[in-house]
């Protein structure tokens, strides 16, 4: 029999699921969240349900968004025919960090990871391939990292994409070998765009 | 604290905490073991691309008494995946070699064969030439394991194989001649059989020179990742990919 009421084990239990959190950690959280103020606790809960119910992906570019199609491809400002191709959606934020990129995204959602079963029929590639043959794109960016698997995937993508009458480009090795974008700085990430060359 | 320099290849990462990783490193000296690269997410000054899987390194490293893991303090690239091109094929090759050495080498159990062969291989997997490689790896680490009988007999009444045909089963370790087959025994192709005797005999810079497509030595490919499956008794998930790419 667990030490707790149920509905404290219940919350322990949940959080428990969470990334990096442990069951001290969870306990923790969750005697946190019972001496909060109701008013709090139940923001929590209610932000929690929102990410939910609000968040979806977008369907041209599958970016996190609550709104569809999402900002960046709503925008009459931006690029529609320049299309900047990236692994997770936190790393639209490497990019738009640079200041210097007005095109639009498409997120994979994931790489080639052999090692993790993971082939192109998991990636989220349809909609790309739609928007190019379409004639919708004059270029697209591989901007996947400078990994073995980014570099797998990228290269997968340029072989899936040739046929198309569109130009496709990779980010240069500025972006150290072996790394995620997500971590690279501005000025990093700036001079990687800059200096893509045709595959 | 013990301070360590080693040769050592990196195997396999994961993510610990928010910027942490676990690596696996593959020592010459010290065989596998197991160690926290601190921040290695972040800094690119310590670890630039030196945590990729498969990158040959020169490992700094400090042994705390009584801990299992080491802590990396900085990873120099010896000789790096990335500098030559990858595509799918050759990045589910490496993917192999880690996982297949993960699962089978004992931590801290040195392993200097295994770990030349490694090296030998790396050198020559890339986009133009990935299949030799991966049969070359295969047999060789299914030999070194101590789970591969000589391939040159009938395992069952050690008869010559040479210019006689070879058969094998999937769930039977070695090769047999016709009349030691059975039911659902496959035949191995003359050309795989003779090259699955120059793979034990010959360097790998020697197997290199010739041409082999995709479709050369299928069946030696498959004879040979099946057996190392059935001996590691799990199915390989990059075994599965390969499979998928290659037939
Ligand atoms: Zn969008
Ligand atoms: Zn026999």
């Amino acid at each position: 029999m667990s030490r707790f009421a149920e509905p404290m084990s219940r919350l322990i239990e949940e959080l428990k699921k969470l990334p990096g959190i442990g069951a001290k950690n969870a306990q923790r959280l969750a005697f946190h969240i019972l001496r909060s103020s109701a008013d709090d606790a139940r923001a929590l809960a209610d932000a929690v349900r929102e990410l939910k119910e609000k968040l979806r992906l977008c369907s041209i570019c599958n970016n996190i968004t609550d709104v569809d199609p999402c900002v960046y491809c709503a925008s009459p400002t931006r690029n529609q025919r320049l299309v900047c191709v990236v692994e997770e959606p936190t790393n639209i934020s490497s990019v738009e960090k640079t200041r210097s990129y007005n095109g639009v995204y498409h997120v994979l959602h994931g790489t080639l990871s052999p090692l993790h079963g993971v082939g192109p029929e998991d990636l989220r590639i349809g909609n790309l391939l739609l928007r190019v043959q379409a004639s919708e794109v004059d270029e697209v960016i591989l901007a996947t990292n400078p990994t073995v698997e980014g570099e797998a995937t990228a290269v997968y993508l340029a072989d899936l994409l040739r046929s198309a009458q569109v130009k496709i480009t990779r980010i240069a090795t500025g972006v150290p070998a072996g790394s995620d974008i997500e971590y690279a700085d501005e000025v990093t990430m700036a001079r990687a765009m800059e200096g893509r060359h045709e595959v | 604290m013990i301070a360590h320099q080693a040769e050592a290849v990196v195997l396999r990462t994961w993510p610990l905490h928010e910027a942490d990783q676990i690596v696996s490193l593959f020592t010459r000296d010290q065989g596998k073991i197991k160690g926290v690269a601190k921040a290695a997410m972040k800094s690119r000054r310590r670890f630039g691309g030196a945590l990729e899987p498969m990158t040959y390194v020169r490992a700094s490293y400090a042994e705390k008494p009584k801990q299992e893991l080491v802590r990396l303090d900085s990873c120099e690239i010896l000789s790096s995946p990335l500098s030559h091109p990858v595509d799918y094929v050759r990045a589910a090759v490496l993917a192999f070699f880690s996982e297949v050495l993960e699962d089978t080498l004992p931590d801290h159990d040195p392993q200097e064969t295994v770990f030349r062969l490694l090296l030998a291989v790396l050198e020559y997997t890339r986009v133009e030439q990935p299949w030799m490689p991966l049969t070359y790896f295969a047999l060789w680490v299914t030999r070194l394991m101590g789970w591969l009988p000589d391939l040159s007999r009938c395992v069952f009444c050690s008869v010559p194989l040479t210019g006689a045909a070879a058969f094998f089963h999937s769930q039977a370790n070695g090769l047999f001649c016709a009349q030691h087959k059975h039911g659902g025994y496959s035949q191995l192709s003359f050309d795989s059989h003779a090259l699955a005797l120059r793979v034990f005999r010959s360097p790998i810079s020697a197997l290199v020179t010739e041409p082999w497509p995709r479709n050369r030595a299928v069946d030696l490919r498959r004879f040979a990742l099946r057996s190392l499956e059935r001996n590691m008794e799990r199915k390989l998930t990059t075994a599965a990919v390969l499979s998928r790419l290659g037939g």
